[in-house]
């Protein structure tokens, strides 16, 4: 087998166009000096892609080479290795590596680099200079190769550096890429380590390590029991100076003048990083375009990152990340929402949300981020780069792929975004108040001394009764905050994951219209979320605000077009309270949201399901079942709940339970009266008496079951049933059909003893 | 249960309080509605609604319950309730009803509230 030289990072550098990073190179020297008095340690580089860390190991290699040469034997010979994708064959790899080391070697010793790769003739080389183990390391080689044995080979190839040398040099790794060895065929994740555990441990080999998948690397150190032994060293732009500097050489020699204050804003612009520099003055040149003033940049610079070069370097750079279409455009929406839109994103449930996938695609694309260098992740958090010109090429991708729009309209957005983004900055104080206001609205809230607050009866009706809009209180007596409440259009609750659709995952979100307008300005969307644990946490309102972001984005609304609300039962940090409050998120207590729904004319919310677990059941006693079918006529609902009361005494119930079966059974009977529609004008009902429960089945022959109040219903009941029978019963399940809709109720028994006295009370 | 008849009493300044007999759905709201207003017309803004003869209140009768919070708000009045049962105290509270108006175990309890108030 031949491998061509692969002409990679080393061939196109230029030491005397690397600037800044003096202080990690010095560091980096020391690390690999000290390796000869075997106190040496190893140094784990990482950070985004193209940031600069190639160049930077690269530029260490020429500082060693360079040492003066007057030090003591043994010196530092510095080897450079790239795992490039291509090799992902351990026998290829162990191959190559063999092949690189040698060559580089040969280099090093002072010998004329050898025309062909031929691995002999290489090793008849260094064999005539006195290291002659490495004939038995090449045959074993060879023996390995014929046999197959990918693992054996790489162990044999990568222990051979620690072989050769002796006396006179030690070998100083630099590697380059090493994410890429965890994608190794047939071979473990963190095999390279678990071979070079010894040789690191040791202290005699120092060990640099470059990567862009900073989580994927540590956790085979970690696993590997290494993590202790390397330093790390994380990598991002260039500074200030240094970015400036680097100007220098790549704009002479493409002969371009441009204002010093320009050249100082442009590498700003580009985050300071070395690789967009070298573009952006490619593309200066290729354009033939004279830059005068910030205009001009941006204009040069937007074009660039919507057709020209920084455009197609992303591009590629996604195309090969995440060769599948559907999910790279998930990815890349995905990251726009993140690194554009700052969606406060840390944990992975997060991220999956927010990308609205399963875990298990949602982990696909992530690691494949990950490997990339998108994102820094350890076992609970992510955290994601930031880089400009990744962000505006996000931004292009998202308007051109998502919302259509042509690429000289996002350029000229982005070019109007950066020059009226100068001015902006944010102001705190007014926040700390409505905090306090909110803080103490929670308190009153828990003592539910505020009632009076929440309606303004007197008001609403004379100010937006015809319209159908009102007013409600949801602050502080001093004072009340008041939330103008549209008039509904359509209310959806319970909003659950839809594969493939929209999803927004809300417990309720109503679409309603200001001022009784229907036009698109008036729309006004409500969000809300109940939270059912005990503690109001951070993650939990970062979640909310996510999708919150997610659906204004959707539906492109404006920023007091959507209203956000959390309702929930326990406590809340200040730390909390200050989030929901900086994102504009109302925050009550939970008994607000029946208030909210009764407005809308909707149910309260399903409980959860771990609060009604059914007693054990007593074995072997056959359900006892009574039929009744009752015409549709006004108070015959209170025949179904005398049925039901005799019932409910075959089961020795207590009072109270009585009563709620009775109560739903009349609230589904009223139902079935009002909103069916049925021409038979029956009702049939079903009781069924089982030790552990009953069951209550109604069911009509109509067209179907309204869960809402519409129209001239709701004045008289407001959508009240449906609410209520949820209330009084544990399970309600209803069932349309072609033969009309069944209302199923259950109830189940617990023993009379859990229940409170049941009050007596005079008879009606 | 068929009696659907509301009386009144008058019990003391400005208070009536209206006894509700029966089962309280559209027919008996109607007729309660009607009686709070009329008290409400003749200048009695303190209502207590008594409930001992009342056995069940459907959601009918819930609606109606809120139409009369919401008319004695609307004038200034002020609502109790008195001698609810378990199961309809339970309703008034799974509606959001009971956060608006005050309910006593008794219409002694009831009255002796509003001449406090006064």
């Amino acid at each position: 087998m031949r491998l061509l030289w692969s002409q990679g990072a080393e061939a196109s550098f230029r030491p005397g166009e690397f600037f800044g990073r003096e202080e990690e190179l010095r560091s980096l020297l020391r690390v690999c000096l000290e390796g000869k008095s075997g106190i040496g340690a190893s140094v784990l580089i990482y950070g985004p892609p193209n940031v600069g860390k190639s160049s930077l190991l690269l530029k260490l290699k020429s500082e060693l080479k360079s040492l003066p040469q007057s030090t003591a034997p043994p010196c530092p010979f510095p080897f450079y290795y790239s795992f490039s994708n291509i090799l992902s064959h351990p026998l290829a790899l162990s191959q190559h590596f063999l092949q690189e080391y040698l060559w580089q070697l040969l280099v090093f010793l002072g010998e004329s680099p050898p025309a062909a790769f031929d691995l002999d003739a290489l090793c008849d080389a260094l064999a005539a200079r006195g290291h002659v183990e490495c004939r038995d390391y090449l045959s074993a080689h060879l023996r390995y190769s014929e046999k197959g044995d990918g693992l054996s080979a790489l162990a044999n190839a990568f222990s051979f550096p620690f072989a050769t040398g002796g006396e006179l040099l030690y070998p100083v790794f630099l590697f380059d890429d090493f994410q890429y060895t965890i994608k190794l065929q047939n071979i473990p994740e963190g095999a390279i380590f678990s071979i070079l555990r010894p040789y690191i441990k040791s202290g005699h080999f120092p060990m640099i390590v470059s990567g862009s998948s900073p989580g994927h690397v540590t956790s085979s150190l970690k696993r590997e029991g290494l993590y202790g032994s390397f330093q790390l060293l994380e990598v991002g732009g260039l500074s200030p100076d240094a970015s400036v500097a680097a100007w220098g050489p790549l704009f002479e020699r493409r002969k371009i003048r441009i204002p010093e204050h320009l050249a100082v804003r442009a590498a700003v612009r580009l985050g300071h990083i070395p690789v967009y520099q070298r573009m952006l003055a490619e593309e200066i040149s290729f354009r033939n375009v004279q830059i005068e003033d910030e205009v001009g940049l941006e204009n040069l610079f937007a074009l660039s990152v919507t057709e020209g070069k920084l455009n197609r370097y992303w591009r590629e750079f996604f195309e090969n990340a995440i060769p599948d279409r559907v999910a790279r455009a998930r990815a890349v929406k995905f990251l726009k929402r993140v690194i554009c839109d700052r969606f406060p994103i840390d944990t992975f449930e997060g991220a999956f949300s927010l990308m609205g996938t399963s875990p298990e695609e949602g982990s696909e694309i992530l690691s494949a981020l990950e490997f990339k260098g998108l994102l820094k992740s350890d076992f609970e958090h992510i955290e994601f780069v930031r880089d400009p010109v990744l962000a505006d090429f996000l931004f292009w991708a998202f308007e051109r792929g998502v919302l259509g729009k042509n690429t000289s309209q996002v350029a000229a957005s982005i070019v109007q975004a950066k020059i009226s983004h100068d001015l902006q900055e944010g102001s705190g104080g007014e926040q700390d108040a409505s905090a306090e206001i909110a803080k103490e609205m929670m308190r009153r809230w828990d003592c539910r001394d505020v009632p009076a607050l929440l309606f303004d009866f007197g008001k609403f009706h004379d100010k937006y009764g015809d319209k159908g809009l009102l007013e409600v209180v949801i602050g502080l007596e001093g004072d009340p905050r008041k939330v103008r409440l549209p008039k509904i259009s359509s209310v959806s609750k319970g909003h659950r994951t839809i594969r493939g659709g929209s999803r927004f995952d809300f417990d309720l979100v109503a679409y309603g219209f200001h001022d009784g307008d229907f036009s698109e300005e008036n729309l006004v969307i409500w969000a809300v979320d109940v939270n059912t644990e005990k503690k109001l946490v951070q993650v939990a309102v970062e979640h909310f605000e996510n999708r919150c972001r997610l659906l204004s984005l959707d539906k492109g609304l404006k920023p007091g077009q959507l209203r956000k609300w959390i309702l929930f039962d326990g406590a809340a940090d200040a730390a909390v309270v200050g989030l929901a409050d900086r994102y504009g998120i109302h925050l009550t207590h939970r008994t607000q949201m029946r208030l909210f729904l009764n407005l809308f004319g909707m149910q309260e919310l399903e409980k959860g399901a771990e609060e009604r677990r059914p007693p054990e059941a007593r074995a072997g006693e056959q359900p006892l079942e009574f039929e009744l079918v009752l015409p549709m006529k006004a108070d015959t609902e209170v025949v179904a709940a005398r049925v039901a009361e005799e019932v409910a005494a075959y089961a020795s119930l207590d009072k109270d339970t009585v009563d709620r079966i009775k109560m739903a059974i009349i609230e589904a009977c009223i139902n079935a009266f009002e909103h069916s529609g049925a021409e038979t004008g029956k009702v049939r009902l079903r009781y069924v008496l089982s030790p552990e429960r009953i069951e209550l089945f109604v069911q009509d022959e109509g067209k179907g079951f309204r869960t809402s109040a519409k129209g001239d219903e709701s004045k008289q009941n407001r959508g009240w049933g449906l609410k209520l029978i949820s209330e009084l019963v544990d399970e309600v399940h209803i069932e349309t059909g072609e033969r009309g809709t069944t209302v199923r109720m259950v109830k189940y028994l617990r023993p009379a003893s859990d229940e409170g006295s049941p009050t007596t009370n005079g008879e009606g | 249960m068929r009696d659907l008849k509301v009386k009144t009493r008058e019990a003391g300044e400005g208070t009536s309080v209206v006894y509700v007999n029966g089962y309280l759905n559209s027919l008996l709201g109607e007729e309660l509605e009607q009686v709070v207003h009329d008290a409400l017309e003749v200048g009695r803004s303190n209502v207590v609604l008594n409930f001992e003869g009342t056995r069940l209140i459907n959601s009918i009768g819930i609606s109606f319950i809120i139409g009369i919070v919401e008319r004695m708000a609307e004038r200034n009045g002020t609502l109790a309730f008195c001698s609810l049962n378990r199961i309809n105290q339970d309703l008034l509270r799974m509606t959001g009803v009971s956060r608006y108006v005050r309910a006593f175990d008794s219409e002694e309890e009831a009255i002796a509230f509003f001449a406090q108030t006064v």
